[in-house]
């Protein structure tokens, strides 16, 4: 068979010494930099491209590719022990995974992200493998108005993410959403509420409101109540995770999988969905949904499994198309063409070694990621049992470092303060910052795309529901809403989000 | 080992060229880091070049450079950094048509420097024809099914990487020489452009010649006119916009340039390494098969032809109604 | 009575912002629905959170009781206090020569003396000492390198939490120095000044 053979090929290409020697560095580099608060994967690649000028294309791309996926795993253990949230994915990891820690059971919620994400990893590599090609036509099949209904759904059903009071929590997506207006409009180049700030002009920085209002605020509540931290860092409680929890994992696991496979074949946007998308099925899914909010291992398992997997197709638009999905992507591009080769349609048949070996090798990457974070998982949950006095200082400068590399610019430093003041504040009035963060994260596609599909449909609302996907969508999102305005019809509204998923 | 080589650059690198002293003279330049503004995210085109050139200049100085992204409005927020450090050779600028050409007719009352007085423009590096493309299956093959569309009922859609961006006032400038406006969809950035060209929703896009090169030579769309001066080598079967009927010639361009008041003998250095660099065999096969022109111009008209460029964009942004005010 | 002191300020919170956002707003061309101009989607937003916030102040009225902890007149004066004197900090120091006015120092400067001036009240402290220290750092971190910042901001705030001890402090500054060098500096190779210059 066609698939086993090339397959075979791309292993004889990603077990070479020199390709397996750069996707360890490149694994060890990306965890590295998914652990430190607010250095990226863009920049880190960045600053490493220079390195792959003397190595073979193939060579340089495995590499590159250990750092972005080695942040996705890393990511997580400062979103689990810290609440200190790095990207949009491991927002939704505070939640529940933070929770976990302070219950004495971070050992578990770190080996469930990192056997979920290998799990994920490897069917996600299969599906690029077998069926890239194939899912590119669902990429392509995406037009504006579709996007703004997946959008629209995605914000509508983040309400869900609330702990409290839905009104609340849907009055900060929207919060979220005005956040994301400031900054230059990308239809008219306009700048919006920047106040003449050049800085804003690309908007509010994602990395300073996260750890403003997660990291900073979170330091300054637990100074604020010394009781409450002094038990935290007396339970570090076992690292392994007991039968029961092994079993409550396993359909998270499997859904999460499913659903950042499908969501990050689509480009801006969908690898950003689907963590959430995945909270969001489990918390109406699970048998154990009663436990989210305080510490519920399915919130774990699954969203982490969906963004390592949705990490893994969002490659599929680039190695099939040359079209870079996100920024990253646009990296790995320069690279390859630095390198002299031109992604695209035909780098399959073109550059075989390069395609099969980067396939094969995202597997192997996987299989080191795993072997890298589980015994470290021990050294990370010891990191608890060290005195608060000493770990918030350290939090606050590992914070103020990587918010200030963002852009080598203090004002990002100045800008995390004020959200960390604004964050307490919510935090004191109960109103929850991660509904506002995927405000802040969609609103300003969901503009994008509405406007985009207001212009070329020649001002016909129609659009949204005459093309098949978006219409279904905008369907789910209406159910989803009614069921949500109407607490008493709590079977359909659980059918409802099942069908959102 | 090649990872040795890499940490050693790195290491090279760990030192701030500010740190050193300041007042290094003419005649030992360069004797420290010398660091290279790109005022775009990584990966674009632009930071692709930029990134081979400070490879180059840094095999022929003798010195690390580091290649430096400080992305944002309109490219303006790097090229204010730059033209706020010390002329002394040690801060380096890629000069653009968007920072020194577009943005300051764009951001008119809030810039912060001149694009003309505020630097010393060193050298050209390269020149990018704007090239209009279509969906295959669009039924565009040529600049006249294009007008004809444009002029119809249903009207042209053309797809650009950004409001304000070179490409999106080509869009503008063609409207007014067939005298109807043309439908402008801004993308955020070229890939999903063309992307959404690809798939087929939205029929047209201008783009800059690089980013659309392999799409053509992969035949995902069709080249239908460049808009430049004469045919370009790499894909000689592409009309221009001139012979088509349409008195439509801008490339996209960018450069070297330091802050104002760089020594005569550093300038001169650097254009002359600049230009040795861009006439190499390799790296003309290079960009050619981008699609790319190398520069070879003095640092005189260098600076001579941005002033050309500001001038020259001033009308064309006014009637696009790009504006940050 | 049944007032939800929480959900009634989160509601005023929140209104007073849209209602600004929306005032701001009016700068912007609306457009039609065909090519919507930059003001169209901003006002939707703003628009809906207004309303989220009014249901937010109608539920308020009848879900409680749930009172917010009470501050005490110092905590509120020195509140108030440190505001005035950040601002007024913040605009003397954009007028000042030198250093004080140069690119986002006024901003930093005003910021970390309303900080300062709040947590003159102990139970001020976790909160404006730690944003206070975080302010510090950016503050000295280009002029006098990572090394000075990464000192100053952890001794200032080390104040924020009693159970510190001077030797604990001087200990915890020598390590995070080798720390973050060892990872920014040695492997990251981040672009940040290290050492003072002069």
């Amino acid at each position: 068979m066609d698939l086993i053979q090339n397959l075979g090929h791309g292993f004889g290409v990603a077990f070479t010494l020199n390709n397996l020697l750069f996707c360890f560095i490149g694994c060890i580099i990306g965890t590295a930099i998914g652990v430190l608060p607010g250095i990226g994967p863009v920049a880190t690649i960045s600053l490493l491209l220079p390195i792959t000028f003397g190595q073979p294309a193939t060579t340089a791309i495995i590499m590159l590719a250990g750092i972005y996926y080695g942040a996705q795993y890393g990511g997580s253990t400062t979103a689990i022990l810290l609440n200190l949230p790095g990207e949009v994915s491991s927002v939704v990891t505070t939640l529940e995974g933070y929770k976990m820690a302070r219950n004495g059971r971070a050992g578990a919620a770190l080996t469930v992200a990192a056997c979920g994400s290998f799990f994920a990893g490897s069917v996600a590599t299969i599906l690029v493998a077998a069926s890239g090609p194939l899912l590119t036509q669902v990429a392509l099949s995406f037009g504006p108005a579709d996007y703004f209904s997946l959008m629209f759904l995605g914000l509508i059903i983040s309400a869900v993410l609330a702990q409290g009071s839905v009104a609340k929590s849907i009055a900060m997506v929207a919060l979220g959403v005005s956040l994301g207006m400031v900054g230059t409009d990308v239809q008219t180049g306009q700048q919006r509420f920047t106040f003449g700030i050049p800085e804003l002009s690309d908007g509010v920085g994602f990395v300073s409101i996260a750890m403003g209002m997660f990291g900073i605020a979170e330091i300054i509540i637990n100074l604020e109540r010394p009781e409450s931290r002094s038990v935290m860092s007396g339970k570090v409680g076992s690292l392994m995770m007991t039968r029961a929890e092994v079993r409550r994992s396993i359909p998270s696991v499997l859904r999460g999988t499913a659903v950042g496979s499908m969501l990050g074949i689509l480009p801006g946007g969908g690898a950003a969905l689907s963590s959430f998308a995945s909270y969001m099925m489990e918390r109406k899914l699970s048998s154990h949904r009663h436990e989210f909010g305080s510490g519920a291992i399915e919130g774990v398992a699954g969203p982490e499994s969906a963004n390592n997997a949705a990490s893994q197709t969002s490659f599929i638009p680039l190695l099939t198309l040359g079209i870079p999905g996100n920024a990253v992507m646009a990296l790995m591009v320069g690279a390859l063409i630095i390198q002299g080769i031109q992604p695209g349609p035909r780098m399959v048949e073109a550059q075989p070694d390069l395609f099969w070996g980067l396939i094969a090798s995202m597997w192997v990457g996987n299989l080191m990621l795993l072997v890298i974070n589980l015994p470290l998982v021990g050294m990370w949950v010891k990191l608890l049992a060290v005195p608060y006095r000493y770990m918030y200082p350290s939090i606050m400068i590992f914070c103020a470092i990587g918010v200030y590399s963002l852009q080598n610019n203090v004002f990002d430093v100045y800008q995390t303060v004020v959200f960390g003041i604004f964050g307490y504040l919510c935090s004191k009035l109960r109103l929850e910052g991660a509904p506002m963060l995927i405000g802040f994260v969609l609103g300003p596609m969901m503009e994008e795309h509405l406007r985009r599909a207001m212009l070329l449909s020649r001002g016909d609302w129609g659009v949204f529901i005459e093309r098949p996907i978006s219409a279904t969508l905008l369907a789910i999102a209406a159910i989803a809403l009614a069921a949500m305005l109407l607490p008493n019809i709590r079977k359909s509204k659980d059918a409802a989000l099942q069908e959102g998923g | 080992m090649t990872w040795k080589l890499g940490r050693r650059w790195l290491l090279a690198a760990a030192v701030p060229a500010v740190a050193a002293a300041r007042g290094a003279s003419a005649q030992s330049w360069p004797a420290q880091n010398i660091r290279l503004v790109v005022p775009f995210a990584p990966g674009g085109t632009t930071d692709i070049v930029a990134r081979l050139l400070g490879a180059g200049l840094q095999e022929r100085l003798g010195v690390s450079v580091v290649v430096e992204n400080r992305a944002g409005a309109g490219a303006t927020v790097g090229s204010e950094t730059v033209a706020r450090a010390a002329p002394d050779g040690y801060t380096l600028v890629v000069s653009n048509i968007a920072s020194h050409g577009i943005s300051p007719h764009v951001y008119r009352n809030r810039m912060r420097y001149d694009a003309v007085t505020d630097f010393t423009h060193i050298a050209l590096v390269v020149t990018n024809p704007t090239v209009w493309v279509a969906n295959p299956n669009s039924g565009i093959r040529t600049l006249a099914d294009a007008v004809a569309r444009a002029r119809s009922a249903q009207g042209l859609d053309v797809a650009t990487s950004g409001a304000g961006s070179s490409n999106h006032l080509m869009v503008v400038r063609m409207g007014q020489l067939i005298g109807k406006e043309l439908n402008h969809i801004p993308f955020r950035g070229a890939g999903p452009a063309m992307q959404a060209v690809i798939a087929g929703q939205v029929p047209m896009m201008s783009d800059s010649l690089p980013s659309a090169s392999s799409h053509i030579r992969q035949g995902s769309v069709v080249a239908v006119a460049m808009a430049s001066a004469q045919r370009h080598s790499a894909f000689p079967d592409v009309p221009t916009f001139r012979e088509q009927g349409y008195d439509l010639a801008s490339d996209s361009w960018f450069g070297l340039s330091a802050p104002a008041g760089l020594p005569a003998p550093i300038v001169e250095r650097l254009n002359r390494e600049t230009r040795a660099f861009l006439s190499t065999e390799a790296v003309r096969a290079r960009f050619a098969e981008l699609g790319g022109t190398p520069g070879d111009m003095t640092a005189a008209d260098y600076a001579e032809f941005v002033k050309q460029e500001v001038a020259k964009w001033a009308p064309l942004v006014q009637a696009s109604g790009a504006s940050a005010d | 009575m049944k007032l939800n002191a929480k959900d009634l300020i989160s509601a005023g919170l929140l209104m007073s912002f849209a209602a600004v956002a929306l005032w701001l707003n009016l700068d912007h061309t609306l457009g039609s629905a065909r090519r919507m101009g930059p003001g169209y989607m901003p006002m939707l937003a703003f628009w809906i959170l207004m309303g989220l916030g009014g249901i937010t102040l109608v539920l308020g009225l009848f879900n409680g009781p749930d009172p917010i902890e009470t501050w005490t007149p110092s905590e509120v004066w020195f509140l108030i206090g440190g505001a005035a004197a950040g601002t007024v900090a913040g605009l003397a120091a954009a007028r000042m020569p030198g250093f004080a006015s140069v690119g986002w120092n006024p901003l930093g400067i005003g910021l970390f003396v309303g900080c300062m001036v709040a947590s003159i009240v102990p139970s001020w402290r976790p909160l404006f000492l730690v944003s206070g220290a975080f302010t510090l750092f950016g503050i000295v971190l280009e002029p006098l390198g990572l090394m000075v910042a990464i000192s100053i901001s952890v001794i200032l705030s080390s104040f924020a939490d009693k159970t510190h001890t001077p030797l604990g402090v001087a200990g915890l500054v020598v390590f995070l120095c080798v720390l973050c060098w060892a990872v920014f500096i040695y492997e990251l190779d981040i672009r940040v000044p290290v050492w003072p210059q002069f």
